[in-house]
């Protein structure tokens, strides 16, 4: 175990734990959008095309469903920096962090020119070995997002995995001795 | 134009979602940040990868995700809604891949009023198969009164 650090007190701590509800820098936007259909290619109208939009049932251009624009909306963006966890910050002995899986859940759609708030909450964290660290910490966050209306739009669940470099594994086994 | 339109009715189970492939180049990568605004080096610099004990960088879930999403959503046509995906980032897409996403269908049925269609989805390569399995439920209209 590495020193000092107690899977069970911060089990005991941190499940349950939530922030208080945050709203996203700008409104949803059309180039945000369009940035995101690039990178996979997708040239959806419904997405891309404000004249084509406004002839469907939603009126105007809407995200795609993906969990990771919801977010990217609710939040307040990379620039300027402002310090903002993706998560209430679990302590773990390794700070290398990988999303391993993830639920999106739909109640609304998002159309450009909706403002989106945030709430985090911590659901689950425990210990469980990974092959580059024995004592890799697990953390599975929701991220509740709603519009300007107050309603639901969706739930994004994520299963996030802190560990630690070789090099660190390596120097805790020196610290204890272990070959 | 309108985009055509699946309804309930005229899915099949075992069908497929067609799908699409894309090259991870460094064309791809620059497009990656830009679409995710994700600036974390892991998805753009190899050494810091290899210095956190991966064998490259690798593309970010906000990609692996609006891929997946595109599959679907290509599919089930303006008047679909994605109620639920779930995937798992089980394996890597790294620079040299050519990533291929796709979905089937395997469940059809009707739950509180809403025509749902179950379908797997997924991203594989050929380096090591199936990378990111997932699974989706959407909600598709009927051609029914």
């Amino acid at each position: 175990m590495t020193q000092g650090y107690d899977i069970e007190e911060v089990r005991r701590r941190y499940i349950g734990m939530e922030t208080a509800e945050s709203w996203g820098r700008y409104p949803v936007e059309h180039d945000p959008i369009r940035r995101h259909c690039h990178m996979v290619e997708d040239t959806n109208p419904l997405f891309l095309d404000p004249e084509y939009a406004k002839k469907t049932k939603y009126g105007a251009v809407i995200c795609p469903p993906s969990g990771w624009l919801a977010i990217y909306f609710a939040s307040l963006g990379p620039w300027p920096p402002v310090f903002e966890p993706l998560v209430p910050i679990v302590p773990a002995p390794g700070k290398r962090i990988i999303n391993l899986s993830q639920e999106v859940e739909w109640f609304q759609v998002i159309r450009v020119g909706d403002r989106l708030s945030i709430k985090r909450r911590i659901a689950d964290v425990f210990q469980r070995p990974i092959s580059i660290d024995p004592e890799a910490v697990w953390v599975v966050s929701e991220l509740i997002i709603g519009n300007q209306n107050g309603e639901l739009v969706c739930v994004v669940r994520n299963t996030l995995l802190f560990h630690r470099t070789p090099e660190e594994v390596a120097a805790e086994k020196e610290r204890r001795g272990e070959p | 134009m309108k985009r055509p339109q699946r309804y309930w009715e005229d899915v099949q189970v075992g069908e497929e979602l067609p799908g699409f492939s894309l090259e991870i180049n460094t064309r791809r990568i620059f497009l990656q940040i830009s679409g995710t605004q994700d600036w974390y080096p892991l998805h753009f610099d190899s050494q810091f990868a290899r210095r956190a004990g991966h064998p490259d960088l690798f593309m970010n879930t906000g990609f692996i995700q609006g891929a997946l999403v595109r599959v679907i959503t290509d599919w089930m046509g303006d008047e679909g809604f994605l109620k639920k995906l779930y995937f798992e980032m089980r394996r890597q897409q790294r620079p040299g891949d050519v990533m291929v996403c796709k979905g089937r269908v395997v469940d059809k049925y009707v739950r509180d009023g809403q025509h749902y269609v179950e379908c797997e989805v997924w991203a594989e390569n050929e380096r090591e198969g199936i990378t990111t399995p997932g699974r989706a439920w959407i909600i598709l209209p009927t051609r029914g009164p």
